[in-house]
């Protein structure tokens, strides 16, 4: 029987044993009583001594602290209010970030053992990707000895299922990739190994539930059927459930398996080709072996595959391994931008309870008499302190409380709107419960220990702590406003900004040669027919040739250094007239000949940036092998970084070797929804075994581009608002409370004759110097902040005084207004009153 | 010359419950009973305080070294009886010990130095 159960024991039993104590004494009184001893000791104080041998006196105190703070905040509902609310938006921004966060990236993915999954990829000192060549994958899965299984999936375009018009997501997948899950089948079967491994098999697909709820809807008689993909013969064998966890997070509508690509693709060597890096790989460690033994193995096979393929190993190349079981495997990059949003939402709580614990100090003047009194009989100050802090986490607990909840109807709305698994759930988990335990506890003490301090030594009156309150507050808030500020700046910018061509009436025509193991010679002929037919539609005004289409499923980016600033570089290579059928004017020089070769376009913003003051045309670029002149300078046109404004563009000369990873451009005169019909009917005489992808830009822009772009902005306008609101209480709240406290010194000064005007500069005057400090550290913080930022999000320029003024503008509006409203009444005292009272 | 007025040491620190475990190896005794066994056995020198003594005894409940019953007291009251347990005759054993070593080098210092 330990020590701790006895003490337990009392606890429940404690009525009893206190009974028993208190007859033991009495019992020890009557006994000296009769031996003619008298004493006169404190019955009541011995027996509490008695009682603290049990070790449960925290315990009292505990509850009766609480029960006083549920007394004293239930007395003032108002402030109650205002503070749970204050603290809810607070901890709330923080829990609902962090929800979103454990959702992609510590959530486990609900798969058989998520924490043996592990993503493969490339990586070398120079170079990432990441996709590998799947003879790679297969070399790996064979060979390492740390992976129990490989996983291997290959995204390809989407398909065209029958005759339907809208195409298909598809992917290939090795035939483990369902029973390695775990996943049971929502309707027939999945892929089994064995059946489904070989070549000769049987083309067979799965379906995802929504494409079976949606395009077969539901029909029970799916199983078996014949569907054409891409016009081959497949059979359905089953659906996968609605609540399917996929790796990586992607969910294409149909699986088929990996040893078919070849029957699919016809004349495709991606399944055979060392070069070709095209499938994502997964793997599974194999009991006890963690991800850096694992490492090590793939490490010494990576150089056993450069010993057979030395042209497509990289030097120094080395497998990463990451984590594999999460919604998203994370890159450092994600995890710089979680880092800036956990940072913002930080600065939201702390702005929220620089706050609150102004308004506590506020409160305390208020509760002088009561504090006073409780002292007076005998109170400690730790025992005042400890009151103070039970109710500043009381506070904070419903604070959190309230912010959970508000979280959980944010994300449950954004989850509903949004297309994401079905499995992902918007209830908050243990991790979840934790954070926000914890944010509350920082909560607590950000708000509540300087004030319980302050108070406990009867310090609520002295102003310097007031004043660095106000300076932190206003310094805080002027942080969040300057980077909401930015941030709103930034999306206007990306929402309004050129992408400097046309984008209406422009089709990209992607054949997928290259796919299709076309040769450079084929390649040219194909594309050369091709464009002379789609010429010869009607409504076609201009056609051409990119190796990398704006919003396509590639881009290449170089980072350069150009006279010591790092510039991104995006490298295009295209046919003579892509600038024609884009748009994208041609402002000085020409552009290339036909067959040209050694010659390079550059952007205007490249020529500015490399050659300022001087004619870029004829010059040589620098960075090139040194043989390329610099032919045209084009307008800027930002084709594969939509939203990078720094970004500059190089074209190339498309040559024949490039031919098979070509797309073909057009632009139509009209609305170009007729095309694609005609298009398709003209590949389909060219090459029946191709399927192009038609992408209409206008319809792709608006989905990827500007609905991101609304989503980002209508965030981060709440985020502002939500700053200016927190800001604005708080300060309110502050001065006008400062202010009421001088009411008696300004009827004062009023009775002696002083006019408006003085009355209110002093009274105003004692809050320049904190907010004077507070905007310039505030600005400062700012600055720093948006110097990171802009390496995240493009488009926000750290010096935009726009951006600046308007916030400062706007919290010195509210400073001014928190300080006049209750200046204001103050000059309408009655003075007789306020010197009459007390 | 009635007790009150004999002069009385305070209690070392520390040493209440070694003497209390003490007092109690001959049988189960009452709280008053303890204070005047050791007051007695101190030859008058050493009191008890209530104050002290009953903490003292809680304390010692909670680690386990004496339980309490109901009993009936030589004047017919109901009164709790405290006895020793047998983790609490190890502990005394122990104390003893303890007790017998420091005090032995004590002594030895005193003799010698």
């Amino acid at each position: 029987m330990g020590e701790l159960f006895r003490r337990i024991v009392y606890l429940l039993n404690r009525r009893r044993v206190d009974a028993e104590i208190e007859s033991d004494m009495e019992f020890h009184r009557e006994m000296a009583a009769r031996a003619g001893r008298n004493n006169f000791g404190n019955t009541l104080r011995m027996r509490e001594q008695a009682r603290e041998a049990w070790g449960w006196t925290w315990l009292d105190r505990l509850i009766q602290d609480l029960s006083f703070t549920v007394r004293t905040l239930s007395r003032s509902k108002g402030f109650t209010v205002t503070a749970v609310l204050v603290l809810a938006i607070g901890i709330g921004v923080n829990v609902a970030a962090f929800s979103l966060f454990n959702m992609v990236a510590l959530e486990p993915l609900p798969v058989r053992d998520p924490g043996s999954l592990v993503r493969i990829e490339r990586r070398s000192p120079q170079n990432y990707t990441s996709e590998m060549p799947y003879t790679s994958a297969v070399f790996y899965g064979q060979h390492a000895k740390t992976l129990s299984a490989m996983i291997a999936v290959l995204g390809v375009p989407p398909m065209q299922i029958d005759d339907d018009i809208q195409p298909t997501s598809a992917s290939f997948a090795t035939p483990n990739y369902f029973a390695e899950l775990g996943s049971p089948a929502g309707y027939g079967r999945l892929f089994d190994p064995a059946r489904e491994g070989s070549a000769n098999a049987l083309p067979v697909v799965v379906i995802s539930y929504s494409l079976w709820q949606h395009r077969f809807n539901g029909d029970p008689g799916i199983l078996g059927q014949t569907i054409r993909l891409n016009k081959k013969p497949a059979t359905v064998i089953g659906v996968t459930p609605y609540t399917f966890a996929s790796l990586g997070g992607q969910t294409p509508d149909i699986w088929i398996p990996m040893a078919q690509q070849p029957y699919f693709v016809t004349g495709s060597t991606i399944l055979t080709d060392p070069s070709a890096g095209s499938v994502r790989m997964w793997g599974r460690l194999a009991p006890g072996v963690t991800a850096k033994v694992a490492a090590q193995e793939l490490l010494s096979l990576t150089n056993e595959l450069r010993r057979q393929h030395p042209k497509d190993i990289w030097d120094n190349e080395y497998i990463d391994i990451h984590p594999g079981g999460h919604l998203q495997v994370m890159q450092p990059e994600m995890y710089r931008v979680a880092g800036m949003v956990a940072l913002l939402t930080l600065l939201i709580l702390s702005v929220a309870c620089a706050n609150l614990g102004g308004l506590l100090l506020a409160r305390a003047v208020t509760r002088e008499r009561e504090i006073g009194i409780r002292m007076a009989i005998g109170a400690t100050r730790a025992r005042i302190f400890r009151q103070l802090c039970t109710e500043s986490l009381v506070l904070a607990m419903l604070g959190a409380t309230a912010g959970m909840g508000l979280s959980y109807v944010c994300l449950r709305v954004a989850l509903s709107r949004l297309p994401v698994p079905g499995w992902l759930s918007a209830t908050p988990d243990w991790r979840v419960l934790l954070f926000t335990f914890g944010i509350a506890m920082v909560a607590a003490l950000m708000f509540g220990f300087a004030p319980a301090l302050q108070i406990a030594r009867q310090r609520q009156r002295k102003t310097i702590i007031r004043q660095i309150l106000i300076a932190a507050q206003v310094a805080a808030s002027c942080v969040l406003l300057i980077v909401a500020g930015l941030l709103v700046r930034a999306t206007q910018h990306v929402l309004y900004t050129d992408p400097g061509f046309a984008y209406e009436s422009l089709l990209s025509v992607d054949p997928q040669l290259g796919h299709y193991n076309y040769s450079p010679a084929a390649a040219r002929a194909y594309l050369d027919k091709m464009q002379e037919r789609l010429r010869g539609l009607p409504g076609v005004q201009s056609v051409s040739l990119v190796r990398l289409p704006p919003l396509g499923h590639a881009i290449s980016r170089m980072d350069e250094e150009i006279n010591g600033h790092p510039v991104p570089v995006y490298p295009n290579w295209v046919t003579p007239d892509l600038f024609k059928t884009m748009e994208i004017p041609i402002r000085l020089g020409r552009t290339f000949y036909p067959g040209e070769k050694n010659a390079v376009i550059v952007s205007e913003a490249m020529a500015r940036k490399e050659w300022p003051g001087q004619n870029p045309v004829g010059q040589l670029l620098p960075n090139g092998d040194g043989k390329d002149t610099v032919v045209g300078v084009a307008g800027d046109a930002h084709v594969n970084a939509v939203n990078d404004d720094d970004a500059v563009e190089q074209y190339w000369p498309a040559q024949t070797d490039d031919m098979p990873d070509m797309t073909v451009m057009v632009r139509s005169s009209g609305d170009p929804g007729g095309l694609p019909p005609m298009i398709k009917s003209i590949s389909e005489s060219l090459d029946p075994a191709l399927f192009p992808e038609i992408r209409e830009m206008k319809i792709l822009y608006r989905d990827n581009v500007l609905q991101m772009v609304e989503t980002i902005a209508e965030t981060v306008t709440m985020i502002g608002l939500i700053a200016v609101l927190v800001a604005a209480v708080g300060i309110i709240g502050l001065v006008s409370f400062s202010v009421s406290q001088r009411l008696k010194e300004i009827a004062i000064r009023m009775a002696l004759g002083a006019g408006k005007r003085e009355v209110l500069t002093a009274v105003l005057r004692q809050f320049a110097w904190p907010v004077g400090i507070g905007l310039i550290t505030g600005t400062g913080l700012a600055l720093a902040a948006s110097t990171l930022l802009r390496k995240i999000l493009f488009g926000v320029s750290n010096l935009d005084p726009l951006g600046y003024t308007g916030a400062i503008l706007v919290l010195m509006g509210i400073i001014v207004l928190a300080g006049l409203l209750p200046a204001r009444r103050a000059l309408r005292l009655d003075l007789a009153k306020t010197l009459h009272y007390e | 010359m009635p007790m009150s007025d004999m002069p009385k040491s305070g209690m070392p620190s520390g040493a209440l419950p070694m003497l209390i475990l003490r007092v109690l190896q001959s049988g189960s005794l009452h709280g008053y009973a303890i204070a005047q066994r050791i007051h007695v056995l101190s030859s008058q020198v050493l009191g008890v305080e209530e104050g002290l003594l009953y903490p003292t005894l809680q304390k010692m409940l909670v680690k386990g070294w004496v339980t309490a019953e109901w009993g009936v007291s030589e004047t017919n009251r109901k009164v709790r009886f405290y006895r020793l347990t047998t983790a609490g005759r190890k502990h005394l054993k122990a104390e003893l010990n303890d007790y017998d070593r420091v005090t032995q080098a004590i002594q030895d210092i005193l003799r010698t130095a």
